[in-house]
């Protein structure tokens, strides 16, 4: 644990505020954590993910000894440190070759974690294509069947979602859809069984990993016709240990704030009808009122226009009043 | 000519110009706009994945972009700088938060009044146009319109006050008492409402208590308005039949009536004390009050030699004031 300071000037004090739980979080930070034996596909691939991952992702430059399924205090001290709430560590054993494990955090605690083994790897920089501008959030592309059937499968889905688009946006750009990630599984085998989840390893189809730019055309309708080009990196994972949250934990976790109503009328929610901001930050609304009563109008004061004596016998006894209290001032 | 054979003749060129944006699937793509996510829930086609996997990934990748782009692209937009933006609705796929929600902050005095007026809250901007030096300057903080009357170059001494009357010095008290009477409030909305919670907290537990004693765990009590519904109460049966436990059960309870309450406010002097009896005075308590929280042996020695009167700071200073 941590200490905790007692911010002593405004800069920590900032500091620390942007650091508390917010009701919309900010997109989650990943460290990258090598581990004392790497190889050459390794540190390929944890430079490619970086450079997918930037700007919200921070590169450890030293090894360190960690084994997450064993010991995940090195982790939770991490996470509070660099106030990250992804990991991913990577290994090369001879029992577990090319090793990546992602790690995801909840409250500065590991909630679960997923290990994949890189079966083949092609570099970003082997593909002479163009590349998407740094930090523009993906397209996120899922394509089996087994991600929304098969336990394991579907806790990949959610980390890899979570891990690249998992925070909320209000708006995109539409010419900012630069780039799409694919994640797709090799044909599913007929004898998968969808309850077990401690299929061994070579059982579970691979997952291909990939990356492609995305190229607009005109489509002579609204929606432009979208052809790819590779983009990499390019990688075979194969689904090997994994960590599931506790449930107390997760649904603690999955809790959700409750939509203020301004967030709803910026556009979060629902559409508003009648209203919008102008340039100027202004909000402009139109408003229905009925029908204006003419009869009442106060127009200019003659003495031909006044109500009559019969007019105001009339009004008075409508309302219960003295009619001789009307004239008064005229006696 | 005819009407819609121009049509058909022009959906025909346009057809044979560009390809086609329409994406046929067996079972159809589900989006998650919000998080721009698509998902493909056909399975993956085994002779296709097997005669050449890479133009079969990326063609399953286009297919699903191009449906999210159909959607994305019927969205309502607004502009902006960088182009037309598509306005996002709420994500439907639920993710972890990565930090517990926020506590509710309690509202300061100030909040409450301007509730209760209607009074909304308006932004006030660090800026202040200055009329002399004709810009926008600070209206605290670095060269601060606050500290403009300490820090000016010259200062105007009214007549009646005396020679060595400092403006600059009471400006800048004057700002600082402010600036204290500030977290002073601050300070005591906080005192209050920590006060408020836990009397909240502690009726909170008594009514919860007091739901357990009715039969049907107070489901049926009359609530008050605001009043929240009890939440993982559930009621308990012991079984209709016959069972071994249920004279344990009645034993056990009839014990508990027989013996003395058992409070741990209910202090017992752990010395042994064979004279002791069930007295009506507490000697432990008299003694702390006679001898003012001293203790017995202060109290003894005491009673042995009167106290000797030493002058206390205060009196020393009356008699021997300024003279």
């Amino acid at each position: 644990m941590l200490r905790t300071v007692k911010p002593r000037n405004a800069r920590v004090k900032r500091a620390l505020a942007a650091r508390e739980p917010k009701e919309v979080e900010d997109p989650r930070t990943a460290v990258f954590v090598k581990g004392t034996t790497g190889s050459e596909v390794l540190n390929g691939v944890m430079k490619d993910l970086l450079a997918l991952k930037k700007p919200h992702a921070i590169p450890f430059s030293k090894k360190n000894t960690i084994r997450p399924f064993e010991d995940t205090a090195s982790l939770d001290f991490w996470a509070d440190k660099n106030d990250a709430s992804l990991f991913v560590c990577s290994q090369n054993t001879k029992k577990r070759p090319n090793d990546l494990i992602f790690a995801r955090m909840f409250d500065h605690k590991v909630l679960d974690m997923i290990e994949l083994g890189v079966e083949s790897f092609i570099p970003m920089v082997d593909f002479k294509t163009p590349k998407a501008q740094p930090g523009i959030r993906p397209v996120i592309h899922f394509g089996s069947e087994l991600f929304d059937t098969h336990p394991r499968y579907m806790q990949v889905k959610s980390m890899f979602l979570d891990f690249f688009n998992g925070a909320p946006m209000t708006a995109v750009s539409l010419a900012g859809l630069e780039y799409v990630i694919s994640i797709t599984l090799a044909p599913t085998p007929p004898n998968l069984n969808l309850e077990d989840t401690s299929a061994s390893p070579s059982d579970l189809p691979l997952i291909h990993f990939r990356c492609y730019t995305v190229r607009l055309l005109a489509s002579g309708v609204r929606t432009p016709r979208t052809e790819l080009v590779p983009m990499g990196p390019s990688l075979d994972l194969r689904l090997r240990r994994h960590q599931d949250p506790d449930p107390e934990v997760l649904k603690h976790a999955m809790k959700q704030p409750k939509l203020k109503k301004a967030d709803i009328t910026s556009g979060l929610g629902k559409k508003v009808k009648n209203r919008e901001t102008d340039e100027m930050g202004d909000v402009r609304a139109r408003i229905h009122l009925k029908k204006q009563n003419l009869d009442k109008l106060q127009t200019r004061k003659m003495k031909g226009l006044k109500p009559t004596q019969m007019e105001i016998d009339g009004e008075a006894s409508d309302s219960d009043m003295d009619p001789v209290a009307g004239d008064g001032e005229d006696s | 000519m005819d009407l819609s054979a121009v049509v058909a003749q022009q959906t025909a060129a346009q057809a044979a110009k560009y390809k086609s944006v329409a994406v046929e699937k067996e079972i159809p793509l589900e989006a998650d706009v919000g998080l721009l996510t698509i998902i493909d829930p056909n399975p993956i086609d085994a002779e296709a994945y097997q005669a050449d996997r890479e133009v079969h990934l990326q063609a399953l990748a286009r297919d699903g972009v191009q449906a999210l782009l159909a959607q994305v692209f019927a969205l309502p937009t607004k502009s902006s700088i960088h182009g037309p933006l598509a306005i996002l609705p709420q994500p439907t796929t639920k993710l972890p938060r990565a930090k517990p929600l926020p506590k509710p902050r309690m509202l300061t005095k100030w909040e409450k009044f301007a509730n209760a007026k209607g009074i909304s809250h308006r932004k006030r901007i660090n800026k202040v146009w200055d009329e002399e030096k004709k810009e926008w300057v600070a209206r605290w903080g670095y060269r601060g319109k606050n500290k403009e009357a300490e820090q000016q170059w010259l200062h105007e001494i009214p007549a009646n006050k005396p020679a060595d009357y400092d403006p600059r010095a009471e400006a800048r008290k004057a700002r600082k008492e402010r600036k204290d009477k500030n977290e002073l409030a601050k300070q005591k909305n906080l005192e209050y409402n920590a006060r408020m919670q836990a009397k909240r907290d502690v009726i909170d537990r008594s009514v919860a208590r007091s739901r357990m004693s009715t039969a049907s765990m107070g489901k049926f009590d009359k609530t008050l308005e605001g009043e929240k519904k009890p939440r993982g109460v559930k009621r308990k049966f012991a079984p209709n039949e016959a069972s071994s436990t249920e004279k344990e059960r009645s034993m056990a309870l009839i014990s508990k009536l027989d013996g003395k309450p058992v409070s741990k406010k209910a202090r017992i002097d752990p010395r042994p004390n064979p004279g002791r009896t069930e007295d009506v005075l507490n000697v432990r308590k008299a003694v702390k009050f006679a001898s003012r929280g001293a203790g017995s042996l202060a109290l003894g020695r005491s009673l042995e030699k009167p106290k000797k009167r030493t002058m206390s700071k205060t009196s020393r200073k009356k008699m021997g004031g300024r003279h």
